[in-house]
């Protein structure tokens, strides 16, 4: 599975859900893919993409739509403290999708550490609840049914190293991306955001 | 009112509604404080929530402004280093409210031999980045640092943007360390 091909099903599936992206390649595939006020993309702040997430999840009630969180791996270790931090807290709406393509995709596809430690592993260890694909059908059935499971959830999928030739770089003022999202939360979850 | 109690209850009166924390023996009343008027023991409440590092710290309570509403952080000011790049490229430059109060180390009652080299700057390095930066010590009374936390969530809520209390415990009724 591609990066692109994932994004496609997870633009697909989380057109009521705050997505939280993280930076470079892959916001800017999904931004490609769909451009939409429900993404919240972090232009930088690599690793922050899953604080930023729980942050969120713990701000909206637990009723709302689940926060997903679609972080890559090399983010993810450079903050790994995203998974005990998840964990202990439990938000019951925070979803992390974890696209794994064993290297820094966005910075000359240097190896991160996934060859050899096991990020699904190392997220269960930490109290989520996961889940592993690496195929198409796999991501959308899994994504399925974590949404239906209250917890932090970790859904792992693993895609091919490589980028999506031709995309745009994302050259969005992070205050735009700001107030756009921050209406679209007003708007779909007013009573639920303090509007 | 302690200062410590000042500071508590200057968060909750700038309408605070989540609070983040990076243990610190100086902050340690603090959090305390704001655990027990939130109804909790031990660390944990409703609102107040335990936080491994400074830098994640910036994006969870970061976060809270998405939903119009303000977050705080409280940590010890030898943390900035670990939430420049946060404080930066999340916080500052997404428009993002945050009240960030931190004990200063490395000064007056400090016992430790090298914290100063990263505490002492820091002031400077905060404003170099842009961030408004209130100072608070032993020359004002602890109702003057509630009203100095209070105005200054007020302050990030109306400017948009991050705004940092750093208080210097000594000679108040706090620690240093």
């Amino acid at each position: 599975m591609k990066r692109l091909e994932a994004l496609r099903v997870l633009a697909d599936l989380t057109s009521g859900h705050p997505v939280v992206v993280t930076c470079a390649a892959t916001s800017r595939e999904l931004a490609a893919v769909k451009d939409s006020d429900n993404h919240l993309y972090l232009l930088d702040a690599m690793g922050l993409a899953g604080s930023v997430a729980t942050g969120l999840a713990l701000s909206v009630p637990p009723n709302a739509p689940k926060v997903v969180c679609i972080e890559g791996d090399g983010s993810l270790l450079m903050n790994p403290n995203v998974l005990p931090t998840g964990g202990y807290l439990a938000p019951p709406n925070l979803l992390l999708v974890l696209l794994d393509n064993g290297v820094y995709g966005s910075t000359g596809a240097l190896p991160t550490y996934s060859a050899r430690v096991n990020l699904a592993r190392l997220a269960e260890a930490a109290a989520w609840i996961t889940r592993s694909t690496d195929s198409v059908e796999g991501l959308r059935a899994a994504f399925e049914e974590l949404c239906g499971i209250d917890g932090p959830a970790f859904l792992y999928a693993r895609i091919e190293e490589g980028n999506a030739h031709d995309v745009a770089k994302l050259l969005i003022d992070p205050v735009t991306i700001t107030t756009r999202f921050s209406r679209w939360l007003r708007q779909e979850h007013a009573s639920e955001v303090g509007a | 009112m302690s200062y410590a109690e000042a500071v508590a209850d200057g968060i909750w009166a700038a309408n605070a509604v989540r609070v983040g924390y990076i243990p610190s023996v100086t902050v340690a009343p603090v959090i305390n404080s704001l655990v027990a008027t939130d109804g909790g023991a031990d660390g944990v409440s409703p609102r107040v929530t335990p936080l491994s590092r400074e830098e994640e710290a910036i994006g969870v309570m970061g976060a809270v402004a998405f939903t119009g509403r303000l977050g705080a952080v409280v940590m010890q000011d030898n943390g900035f280093g670990n939430a420049l790049t946060a404080l930066t490229t999340f916080a500052l430059s997404y428009h993002l409210p945050l009240l960030i109060f931190a004990n200063t180390r490395g000064s007056l009652g400090e016992y430790n031999s090298m914290i100063h080299s990263i505490s002492g700057p820091m002031p400077g390095v905060l404003r170099a980045f842009g961030l408004p930066v209130i100072e608070l010590d032993r020359r004002s009374s602890a109702a003057d640092w509630h009203e100095a936390v209070r105005e200054s969530g007020v302050h990030a809520v109306m400017t948009y943007r991050p705004v940092v209390v750093l208080g210097s415990f000594w000679n108040t009724d706090g620690k240093v360390a």
